[in-house]
């Protein structure tokens, strides 16, 4: 029951908060909404029993990624962006697109009844280091190159040219 | 030596290709002297072959084949293969007909040196000569009927092909034609009794076939049936009644290659497949004594013709007939060995009568024996040669024609006395005929001045092979019949089991009878042609007009054979007619009409209908496109992906709401 | 707690941020709501995991390798808004039409 209760105020934090990334005006704001939507989530991984996941979500997005999209925000941002419509023409078929989309997604989702969890929740940090060092070896090995990659990118795109 | 008896057919053949392949057309070519070397050696190992058969105690017959393909058949549902053989088969008339070949050959060819001297197509002759023996020589040693059959059909093409050897001309074209088409009317029966002999036994191969009739395989009504078929191509091939129309036009060819036809190569073939299958004639009394009757009719009409003519080849030509049709009617009344036995002696005398006649053509440039006369003087070697050529084939003892005749009319006697009569009048007609065309042609007076200033006697490479033809003539019936020799190397037990012929005593005193009445037709002959003039044969003729009339005409056989040709014209005319009038106009024409109206629907349909909705769907895209082009502004990510979100959500939907 | 009702709401935020891609103008929005949806899929993957196979950890170790992803790419994504805004002086994607055909 009262899992139920934090799962369900979770989602509602997490919806709520989402909501408002894509419809703030102000994308400060909405970057700030994407760090609570993001943490929310990570309660919800918690609750899944995923604890190195929700230690992930949390260092990752809400640490990292939130906080990037803060900072490039706040970078670029003007004042004269808060006078500005920040949603496109477009946003009615966008809305019909999502209503489409929802009606699939609520037949799909409905079609699984699976029983409940019942096993004890285990912490599962050891099995994934184990996993991640042992079968999935090569895909980690490769991940690690893509973020050396991206490093790399990101550092040669917003590097300030000398003489423009 | 026997085992290479092959190459006496091959190297002819070999010979007449390289003539024809290797050698240019020249009137001063060499080519002729390859022909004959070719032909001296096929006649020195035929006659090695021939001692070889006729020294034997026993007639020797050596038979060696080698399978030439498997023909598959069903028997009563069963497959079998069975082997078809190529192969030579050497027995007494083999080897003397092998003999007869090459010598006649051989000597026609050394004859041809001189009286073809000059031709244009000197090589062509030669090589169709080596071409035209070859054949001959197949047929001769082929142990197998099929092979045979096509040897007799190579021989058709070749006599063809030599008759009109002097195409440009009308008259040699008709009479190649007339030569070809005649005989092979004869050879459809040739052929289906061949087809019928297959059915019947299974087998080609002569020593089989004699295997097959001697157990009874074939016998009554189908033994009737091949020997009566095969009997039709030899009536085609030598001549016989009713088929032997083409002979006569033949002497359009030039005349040694008469002299080959009559003696050795073309209208022999006939007489000797007969004698090759003669088991199976034995088989059936029928066909024997159709054979018999054909022959002694042949024989009659030809010889009665042979009177009238004027030809001097033409008078030659119906005494090979009726010669052919003697041997005709000996091997039907079962005289096996006097019928080839007259074909060997008639080989030599009759060649030798168509080189002379050749001779004298050669010196006076005409046929017509009307415009000769008293060329005695002026060819004294060609006319003491005919003369012995005559005396062989009047059947003058001791003369080769006298022993064959009449062993051929005892034989003939011994199976009926009224053919024998009939046939004896046919030879007191031979002798008198001959005896016509020497008076007319060599004694008397000449009757053309002009003619007879020009004549001259014939060069050493004409008269040579008429001596020698003629000694043969005069020696080659008492060598052979010498203490029975004919008898002993050709003797019917070869040919069949032993049978009882109804022995029937000939009586001395007919064949010495036959013998005088021989000697007065001579006399006859001499009187009523005698002087410059012949009054007495001229009033004759006025006497007995309309009988000359008929004999002249050839007793209408070859009008009738033109009024059968001529409707046979007129039904294929009117095939043509029907054909092209009816037929093509009505239901060729008529269907392709329809099709092309048929097709114009089509066509119309096609563009207007077809077209036009292919086209339609090529414009509705083309359209629709371009609207669609019209509703998206470029270049915005956000529009493109709003199209991509359009799309798959739509599948999603699609997919999940299933 | 169950596994549909995970499932709706990893829809709804996968939804959300489609949403928010299709309609901010802003190219920070939008690589927002990119994120947005790589955590639905992310929550879909820890849900599939602890209802169908309680024991395992692969789709976590799968949502782990989508964080390393979504953190490459936002960084890439946002370096080339930083590029891209320091040549074309916005931030506005209509103004983004230097591919327009």
């Amino acid at each position: 029951m009262a899992e139920s209760l934090i799962f369900y105020s979770l989602a509602a934090l997490v919806l709520l908060s989402a909501l408002a990334v894509v419809t703030m005006r102000n994308t400060v704001h909405s970057a700030l909404f994407l760090g609570l939507s993001l943490a929310g989530l990570a309660g919800i991984f918690a609750e899944l029993s995923a604890d190195f996941l929700f230690a992930a979500q949390i260092l990752v997005y809400v640490g990292g990624i939130a906080v990037l999209f803060i900072f490039v925000v706040m970078l670029l941002g003007r004042a004269s962006d808060l006078h500005l419509r920040q949603i496109n023409a477009q946003w009615p078929a966008a809305l019909l697109v999502c209503a489409v989309a929802a009606a699939g997604l609520w037949r799909a989702a409905r079609s699984f009844i699976a029983p409940a969890a019942t096993r004890a929740p285990a912490p599962t940090t050891e099995r994934l280091g184990r996993l991640l060092m042992g079968g999935y070896a090569v895909p980690f090995e490769l991940v690690s190159l893509l973020l050396t990659a991206a490093l790399l990118g990101a550092v040669f795109f917003s590097r300030l040219e000398k003489n423009p | 030596m026997l085992e290479h008896v092959y190459l006496i057919a091959l190297i002819p053949l070999a010979a007449s290709l390289v003539i024809l392949f290797g050698f240019k057309e020249n009137p001063r070519s060499r080519a002729p002297y390859l022909g004959i070397a070719a032909m001296l050696w096929c006649f020195l190992q035929s006659c090695a072959v021939f001692h070889r058969v006729a020294a034997s105690a026993l007639p020797l017959s050596y038979e060696a084949n080698m399978e030439w393909f498997r023909l598959p058949v069903q028997i009563a549902g069963k497959a079998f293969a069975l082997p078809l053989q190529l192969g030579v088969l050497i027995d007494g008339p083999a080897a003397l007909m092998l003999c007869v070949v090459t010598l006649v050959s051989l000597m026609v060819q050394i004859y041809s040196l001189g009286y073809m001297h000059g031709d244009p197509r000197l090589r062509r002759y030669y090589a169709f000569l080596s071409f035209f023996t070859a054949s001959m020589l197949g047929l001769v040693v082929s142990s197998d009927l099929l092979v045979t059959f096509m040897c007799w059909e190579l021989v058709g093409v070749s006599s063809y092909l030599l008759i009109g050897f002097w195409f440009e001309k009308p008259g040699p074209a008709y009479a190649s034609k007339k030569a070809f088409i005649t005989t092979k009317l004869g050879d459809c029966g040739l052929y289906v009794a061949l087809l019928l002999l297959f059915t019947k036994t299974g087998t080609f191969q002569i020593s089989a076939l004699r295997e097959s009739v001697a157990h009874g395989y074939l016998a009554g009504a189908a033994a009737t049936a091949v020997a009566l078929g095969m009997l039709l191509g030899c009536i085609g091939k030598s001549a016989q009644w009713p088929l032997f129309i083409w002979l006569p036009d033949a002497m359009e060819g030039p005349t040694p290659v008469s002299a080959l036809i009559h003696a050795a190569t073309m209208v022999a073939a006939g007489i000797y497949l007969v004698a090759r299958t003669y088991f199976i004639y034995l088989a059936s009394p029928v066909a024997l004594e159709t054979a018999a009757w054909i022959g002694l009719i042949t024989a009659f009409l030809a010889a009665t013709m042979a009177i009238v003519a004027y030809d001097i080849k033409r008078v030659l030509a119906f005494s090979t007939i009726s010669q052919l049709g003697f041997m005709m009617c000996a091997l039907g009344a079962g005289g096996y060995a006097a019928g080839l036995f007259h074909l060997t002696t008639h080989a030599f005398f009759k060649s030798l009568l168509f080189l002379g006649a050749g001779s004298v053509i050669h010196a006076v440039h005409t046929n017509d024996m009307r415009r000769m006369g008293g060329l005695s003087k002026k060819m004294p070697i060609t006319f003491v040669t005919m003369v012995l050529a005559t005396l062989a084939i009047a059947g003058v003892p001791p003369f080769a024609g006298y022993f064959s005749k009449e062993l051929i009319l005892k034989a003939v006697y011994q199976h009926s006395p009224a053919m024998f009569f009939l046939l004896a009048a046919a030879a007191l007609l031979t002798a008198f005929y001959m005896t016509r065309l020497i008076m007319l042609t060599f004694l008397g007076a000449p009757r053309e001045e002009e003619l007879h200033q020009h004549a001259h006697e014939s060069p050493a490479s004409m008269t040579g092979p008429m001596m020698l033809l003629a000694s043969l003539a005069v020696v080659s019936g008492m060598a052979l019949a010498h203490a029975g020799f004919i008898e002993r190397l050709l003797p019917l037990s070869a040919a069949a089991p032993a049978e009882e012929l109804a022995a029937r005593e000939f009586p001395e005193w007919l064949g010495a009878g036959v013998s005088v009445l021989g000697a007065l037709s001579i006399v006859l002959g001499f009187l009523l042609y005698r002087g410059p003039a012949f009054e007495t044969a001229k009033a004759l003729k006025r006497r007995f007009s309309g009988l000359f009339e008929l004999l002249e005409n050839r007793y209408g056989f070859d009008a009738f054979f033109l009024r059968l040709v001529e409707a046979a014209d007129a039904l294929s005319r009117f095939c043509f007619w029907f054909d092209s009038q009816v037929v093509d106009r009505v239901f060729v024409d008529g269907w392709g009409l329809l099709t092309l109206i048929w097709a114009e629907a089509a066509q119309l349909v096609d563009s207007r209908l077809i077209d036009r909705t292919v086209d339609g769907f090529g414009l509705l895209s083309l359209d629709l496109g371009g609207g669609l082009r019209a509703l998206v502004r470029d270049g915005q990510v956000q529009e493109y992906l709003m199209y991509v979100a359009i799309v798959v959500s739509l599948f999603a939907a699609l997919l999940l709401m299933r | 707690m169950t596994l549909s009702s995970c499932l709706l709401l990893s829809g709804a935020l996968f939804l959300i941020g489609i949403f928010g891609a299709l309609t901010r103008r802003n190219v920070i929005g939008i690589l927002m709501g990119i994120e947005l949806m790589f955590n639905a899929a992310n929550l879909n993957l820890a849900a599939f995991n602890h209802f169908l196979h309680p024991g395992g950890v692969a789709g976590q170790c799968l949502a782990l390798f989508i964080i390393a992803i979504a953190a490459a790419e936002v960084v890439v994504g946002l370096a080339l808004v930083l590029a891209i805004n320091r040549n074309a002086d916005t931030v506005y994607v209509e103004e983004f039409n230097l591919l327009k055909g």
